[in-house]
């Protein structure tokens, strides 16, 4: 369903990428792990569409090349990021958020559902429709950002540290609503630092390192592989 | 003599604030300040003017040919001059000075263009011009009018920049536009939308100051430099902000010029915004963050 190849980006005279290729399967989760740096977002925000790769890329995504396209026609076609950070809008509201969620062409018609299964998912933000978004805790701040992202119908959503800043008790939960995600039919690529968690909910695996892909394999295989524990999971434990 | 200030005051500060909605917007939304716009409101009130002169036609009629010229136009604008812009500043501080200098050489453009075809005499015309009893107080129709055409179009405004998904998707890129894409909205084309926006308001703005003020050619400053001062008050950016300072500024003006003197209101309008920004430098309903 995705297939990215020869992708290399830099900024300036720094190179972030240098020619990465990766596959995904329809229905697929795969997670791509590497250290601070090593090119995880990069990889996550040319392909949507944020960042210009350079000439020679071609990213395949449902039988068509959308290479260049600018990142509002990359969401059309089914590719949703929910970026570190999360991109959510802080002054609006978790209502007006998910509203916009549906601007894309591609969501309109089957909005009301979608709504409905995206706050099925995160029944807190039934709750708190009406409030601020910045007034509202990491945790739920993640849930927006990932139920906005689904608003859009995605075929597949990409997530960019969605781990990042919350409590241990909160990442197992995000991770469990990733897999029902998973579950759906929706195609997930996740990069993430912490390596146990998403390794546990992915079907395989890349590592990213310096730009480079240095090795992928199935999620079971990766997180028994000492390499990856060396490398990985040894500084993981540490923190 | 209360009453007739006050609604005086009103009647100002309407005009005041509906006219710095249209600046905010431009500012908060395509992040382009732009020094032409009060030309943008005088071209207009010639246009009411000549409709209503040559043509014979109600000004109101006006406004359906004029706000939507004043969007054209503006989208026009920002397509020749300020997209080069942005493409090269890829957004903030430098997309502001270089908008300033840009709208400011358009500024003389404009005028030059108007004072050429208008001569730089003071221009009025009657419509509406007789009293009406409100509370005990005589106010010429015309007055009452542009009060309430401020309300309609203010009001308006904001239920589509609030209950409309192409409205939010405005505020939204006012607020994060860096996150605009993530969601589909074309943060470009959604810039050229809010600056036209903004111009169909300049052009609102002016038909309804035509109906009760003379203005010239060249009158297109002192309403750039009001909706100026009304947006910082307000905080830029900030709709609810800019009808709150737009009717504080009027009825100061109108209260300084009845109780004072005619000539301390421009000084009053100024001593107000420097203590508000030394007391608020967001404005009265900004926030602190920045």
């Amino acid at each position: 369903m995705l297939e990215v190849e020869n992708l290399a980006v830099d900024y300036g005279k720094h190179v972030a990428l240098h020619c990465v290729s990766l596959a995904m399967q329809e229905g697929e989760t795969v997670v791509i792990l590497g250290a601070n740096g090593a090119g995880k977002s990069t990889l996550l925000k040319s392909i949507a569409g944020l960042v210009r790769p350079r000439e020679g890329a071609t990213v395949d995504f449902s039988s068509s090349n959308i290479v260049g396209l600018p990142a509002h026609e990359v969401l059309e076609r089914g590719i949703a990021l929910v970026p570190e950070g999360r991109g959510i809008f802080p002054d609006l509201t978790v209502a007006e958020n998910l509203f916009l969620g549906a601007y894309a062409r591609r969501a309109r018609k089957d909005e009301a559902a979608n709504l409905a299964m995206v706050l099925d998912l995160f029944p807190r933000l039934a709750e708190r429709r009406q409030q601020t978004v910045a007034t509202m805790s990491g945790g739920e701040q993640q849930m927006v950002a990932i139920g906005r992202a689904l608003m859009s119908a995605p075929k597949l959503l990409m997530l960019d540290e969605p781990s990042l800043g919350l409590a241990p008790v909160l990442v197992g939960e995000l991770f469990q609503s990733l897999a029902r995600i998973g579950r759906s039919g929706v195609s997930l690529l996740i990069v993430e630092q912490n390596v146990r968690i998403s390794l546990s909910i992915a079907d395989r695996g890349y590592l990213l390192e310096a730009g480079r892909i240095v090795g992928h394999g199935p999620a079971d295989r990766l997180a028994d592989d000492p390499a990856v524990q060396h490398a990985f999971l040894g500084a993981a434990a540490d923190n | 003599m209360l009453t007739t200030t006050l609604i005086a005051g009103l009647v100002l500060g309407g005009t005041y604030a509906l006219v710095a909605m249209g600046l905010t917007i431009q500012y908060g939304i395509a992040r382009t300040m732009n020094l032409a716009y009060g030309e943008t409101i005088i071209a207009a009130a010639f246009g009411a003017y000549l409709i209503h002169n040559t043509l014979g036609v109600s000004p109101i009629l006006g406004l359906v040919l004029l706000a939507p010229a004043g969007f054209a136009f503006s989208w026009i604008v920002y397509g020749l001059l300020m997209r080069p812009l942005v493409r090269r500043s890829k957004g903030g501080a430098v997309l502001e000075i270089d908008s300033i200098l840009a709208t400011f050489g358009l500024l003389f453009v404009i005028q030059g263009v108007m004072l050429v075809g208008f001569g730089g005499n003071y221009i009025s015309y009657n419509y509406m011009n007789f009293g009406v009893d409100i509370f005990g107080a005589t106010v010429a129709a015309n007055r009452l009018l542009a009060f309430v055409l401020a309300l309609v179009i203010g009001g308006g405004l904001y239920l589509l920049l609030t209950r409309t998904r192409w409205g939010t998707a405005l505020r939204a890129v006012s607020v994060a536009p860096e996150s605009a894409p993530l969601v589909g909205i074309d943060a470009d084309r959604a810039a050229r939308f809010g600056f036209a926006l903004g111009g169909a308001l300049a052009a609102c703005g002016g038909v309804v100051v035509s109906m009760y003020q003379t203005f010239t050619a060249s009158s297109g400053v002192i309403f750039t430099m009001k909706a100026l001062i009304v947006v910082i008050m307000g905080g830029v950016g900030n709709l609810a902000g800019a009808l709150s300072a737009g009717l504080i500024l009027g009825l100061v003006e109108t209260f300084v010029a009845s109780y004072v003197s005619p000539g301390l209101t421009l000084a009053a309008v100024y001593l107000i915004f420097l203590a508000i920004l030394l007391w608020r430098p967001t404005g009265l309903f900004g926030k602190a963050r920045r």
